[in-house]
């Protein structure tokens, strides 16, 4: 039977910029589930083979195929949610239909369940209330930040509490691309995703690759367990990230815009939607920005639950329409990114960067980090930590001062005994490796990486094969599939950790683990395979005698 | 000219062309899995790994292309150990490695990689992937997933060869299931049973039915090669013959016309050339009105009369002979010569082009 509205869904995405999962949500909106009818019309529609549809559709997470699908609640199990009971809470939950899901970036308060499109945060059923993102605290040691500068006035939300996108009209106004290209350059600010590749540079590749529409894409799709900073910055200060692309637009002579949003945030979307809006009524987006040539348009997409979209091939291949796979490279999306034109693919925080980079200046923003070190961080701190929550550091501040001074150490006066770097990526940190700074030279050092800035901390009474486990399982639900190392070494590793399988002797199993890793860190195709063993890695190197004892048992 | 140097070698190449081709050029044999050389390179199975001189981590060769003054090594002890643990940990996720050759053209790939890297060693034990498709009765192709490795090579040969995009992929990571819309039957998709998924897949998982009944017949498998005379495409085939019997067909991967493809005629429709029903001597129809078996003499003059009777009373342009797409190409020719030479007409066809 035809449904005519479907029809009507499809025929008002079907010509709209990167259509497929705007429909596929509309109609998994209106029915709560995504049927096989429906994706047989969505298939005639798009003219897409059915076969590849029913697959791209069954690799998202959040796309349910049978009801109650969307209405049934999801509970976050993330390795800080399990720190706080969230297995209880799921199963408190079971009677409702609730299903586990992996982190949906609430570290900062746990436990997040996911309803249709409501959020609800509580450690027990009882607990559960809908409340915005809080704001981040006050830089304790009253430094000044770049980011956080004015995310908490009042109506800051708003353009006027905004205070107008200044930086965009004296860019507009003043400076061509290439001056735009050489502040950001200047200012030494690198990806804030973790890549840190310098932003400039990025900016005038794009700049100078042939081909048009270029296009701008904002990756707002957080799914680094114990990362939550993206969240705070198109909640509280969505004009910053929106000024942003548009600076990244001008500079590059992009028209179009995305902003690749996670699925877990749909309390952010009208949000970023209003911000829109508000913006193209004052002619700050559109055509004929401010009365110049410059012409922009910004459009939110909705992931639908995948970690590897927030890896820029996959992005772009979901934003496409396609299965999201990563994608080969070289070639880079600076030449060959959407639609195979140049794209500049950004994190939120490099983006939230630039306004307040062009307003105040290179030379500014490189002195607000310490030593040699250029600018600032941003670093979500969650798990056994007294004050969790977002903080803007310095880059090069020492790991012992946010963890004690800033944030106030683990509660009830515990020993800190293990943080996590990159959210997971990065594997622990323990004992010597506390004195290291935040950035990235010190921190590889200690063969882990800073990455997109989460920090979970475990207190003294964990067990840490317990917490390697949770975080290998993570990467195992989340490997895409796609390279061998990464699909089967994800999948062994965990097996390994939860004692489900492996060699009962310590030295086999070692063997078994590192060989193992040591693959999948040279050969994975993206950098989900190649940092997932850094945990088993450090697991081994902070702590063989609960390795020990884990085998023992 | 461009040029890089491959395991010591100078080799020159043509800008585009990926290191992988090159070595394969020169004869470096590195191993694939996922690696089919008529599809876009995917870079899955990362087997094909090579040290490139100042880059960090091992490069994935096919999909990588060359650069002016590349200096590469395609089997260092750090490389060949890295294939060793990818062939421990493939081999660890299926229930066996070692099929009947009969499956498919490239179903012993990777019992052969397991081999030459000595990889047997049941190390990385756990949980095995994929499952088999045990509800699908199609006379065709056997959905062996116990087997597969997610190559994802039959999902790329059916898009990228056959443009049926039949075949998907559902799910993610270690769940990845090789499937088709509402993991239904074959035949509830777009599937046109060409078999070219059979004969890509590198571990028999994907297997060719009608060859496998063969199984149990003695003796090797002989391989005749010949041109399918289903139609006028000329798609070039082995023809596989064991214990005696013709028991499977496979596509020639160099056939100029069809590079490995073929449809679902040349590839399964073969059954006729030992059928129970087919005639093994000629019949003649008697006066009862019964056909009746008789000798080669009798039916030939039968034949002759009747259409020489036909030519004498209505002339020469009143025969006209159909061959048989099932009939050998000799027969074709002998058929066309016939009406040729001996009538002088060229009222002559073949049921492949009706």
């Amino acid at each position: 039977m035809t449904s005519p509205r479907t029809q009507e869904l499809i025929e008002h995405w079907r010509d709209q910029p990167a259509p497929l999962l705007s429909l596929l949500h509309a109609l998994h909106d209106r029915d709560g589930f995504l049927s096989d009818g429906v994706l047989r019309e969505v298939a005639r529609g798009l003219r897409a083979p059915l076969a590849d549809l029913y697959g791209t559709v069954t690799f998202y997470h959040h796309f349910a195929r049978f009801p109650p699908g969307k209405s049934a609640p999801r509970v976050c199990t993330g390795p800080v949610c399990r720190l706080r009971g969230a297995d209880a809470l799921l199963d408190e939950l079971r009677k409702d239909g609730a299903t586990p899901m992996a982190c949906s970036g609430r570290c900062d308060e746990p436990i997040p369940v996911l309803t249709g499109d409501e959020v609800h945060v509580g450690v027990d059923s009882a607990s559960l209330v809908n409340r915005p993102t809080p704001l981040p605290a006050v830089r304790p040691d009253g430094g000044e930040e770049c980011v956080f500068g004015g995310i908490r006035d009042a109506g800051r939300a708003k353009l006027a509490g905004y205070g107008g996108w200044a930086a965009l009209e004296r860019a507009v106004r003043e400076q061509s691309s290439e001056q735009v290209i050489a502040t950001i350059t200047d200012s030494g600010l690198a990806g804030r995703g973790g890549a840190c590749f310098l932003t400039g540079t990025k900016w005038n590749a794009v700049l100078e690759a042939p081909g048009e529409p270029k296009t701008i894409v904002c990756n707002a799709d957080e799914g680094e367990p114990g990362c939550f900073k993206d969240r705070v910055l198109l909640d509280h200060d969505p004009h910053a990230v929106l000024e942003g692309m548009a600076l990244a637009a001008y500079a590059t002579g992009a028209t179009q815009g995305f902003v690749y949003l996670r699925y877990e945030y749909p309390q952010t979307m009208p949000i970023l939607e209003a911000a829109i809006a508000e913006a193209e009524a004052v002619g700050l987006l559109g055509e004929r920005i401010l009365g110049s040539d410059f012409s922009f348009r910004i459009h939110v997409r909705r992931g639908a639950g995948a970690y590897i979209c927030g890896e820029e091939g996959s992005l772009l291949n979901s934003l496409e329409g396609k299965h999201p796979f990563p994608r080969n490279r070289p070639p880079f999306p600076v030449t060959h990114g959407y639609n195979d034109k140049p794209t500049v693919v950004n994190n939120v925080e490099t983006l939230a960067s630039a306004p307040p980079i062009v307003r105040n200046g290179a030379e500014w923003y490189r002195g607000l980090g310490l030593g040699d070190h250029a600018g600032t961080k941003l670093i979500s701190l969650s798990g056994d930590i007294a004050r969790p929550g977002n903080y803007e550091v310095p880059i090069g501040l020492p790991l012992r001062t946010l963890l004690d001074d800033w944030a106030g150490g683990a509660p009830g006066g515990k020993a800190i005994k293990a943080v996590t770097m990159a959210g997971l990526s990065g594997g622990f940190l323990a004992g010597d490796d506390f004195a290291v700074t935040l950035d990235e030279p010190s921190i590889r050092a200690r063969g882990s990486f800073l990455g997109a800035g989460g920090i979970i901390v475990y207190d003294e009474t964990r067990d840490m094969v317990v917490a390697a486990h949770d975080v290998m399982k993570f990467f195992a639900h989340e490997s895409c599939g796609k390279c061998f190392p990464c699909r089967i070494g994800t999948q062994r590793l965990t097996e390994r950790l939860a004692g489900e399988a492996g060699p009962a002797s310590l030295a086999d199993w070692q063997s078994e683990v590192v060989d193992i890793g040591t693959t999948m860190k040279a050969t994975s195709a993206c950098g989900l395979g190649m940092a997932a063993p850094l945990v088993t890695e450090s697991l081994l190197r902070c702590f063989p005698e609960e390795v020990e004892k884990h085998l023992g048992a | 000219m461009t040029t890089l140097t491959i395991d010591g070698q100078q080799q020159s190449f043509t800008p585009g062309e990926t290191i992988y081709e090159i070595a394969e050029r020169a004869h470096a044999d590195i191993p694939t899995l996922c690696y089919d050389p008529r599809l876009k390179a995917f870079g899955a199975c990362r087997l094909c790994v090579v040290e490139v001189e100042g880059v960090r981590n091992p490069v994935a060769s096919c999909t990588a292309k060359a650069t002016d003054g590349m200096v590469v090594r395609t089997a260092t002890p750090t490389i060949d150990k890295h294939r060793k643990t990818l062939l421990e940990l493939v081999a660890s996720e299926n229930r066996e490695v070692d099929v009947d050759p009969l499956r498919g053209y490239a179903s012993q790939e990777l019992a052969m990689l397991v081999d030459r890297y000595d990889a047997r060693t049941g190390r990385f034990r756990g949980k095995a992937s994929g499952k088999s498709q045990e509800t699908d009765q199609n006379p065709f192709i056997l959905r062996d997933y116990d087997l597969c490795i997610s190559c994802y090579r039959c999902v790329r040969v059916c898009a990228e060869q056959e443009g049926d995009h039949a075949i998907s992929v559902r799910n993610r990571g270690f769940e990845t299931q090789i499937t088709v819309e509402f993991d239904g039957d074959l035949k509830s998709g777009t599937c046109t049973f060409c078999g070219q998924c059979v004969q890509t897949c590198p571990t028999g998982a994907l297997a060719d039915r009608k060859a496998i009944r063969a199984t149990e017949l003695p003796g090797p498998i002989e391989k005749a090669r010949t041109v399918c005379p289903y139609c006028g495409v000329g798609c070039s085939v082995d023809l596989q013959a064991k214990g005696g019997k013709l028991v499977g067909v496979l596509p020639a991967m160099d056939g100029p016309a069809n590079e490995g493809a073929l449809c679902i005629k040349g590839q399964f429709a073969f059954d006729f050339v030992q059928h129970p029903d087919r005639l093994a001597s000629p019949l003649v129809r008697r006066e009862d009105g019964e056909l009746h078996p008789a000798s080669w003499d009798e039916a030939l003059d039968r034949a002759a009369g009747g259409f020489m009777k036909a030519r004498d009373m209505h002339g020469r342009h009143s025969v006209y002979a159909v061959a048989s797409g099932r009939a050998p190409h000799e027969a074709a020719y002998a058929v066309q010569k016939f009406i040729r030479v001996g009538f002088m007409t060229n009222q002559v066809d073949n049921c492949s082009r009706a």
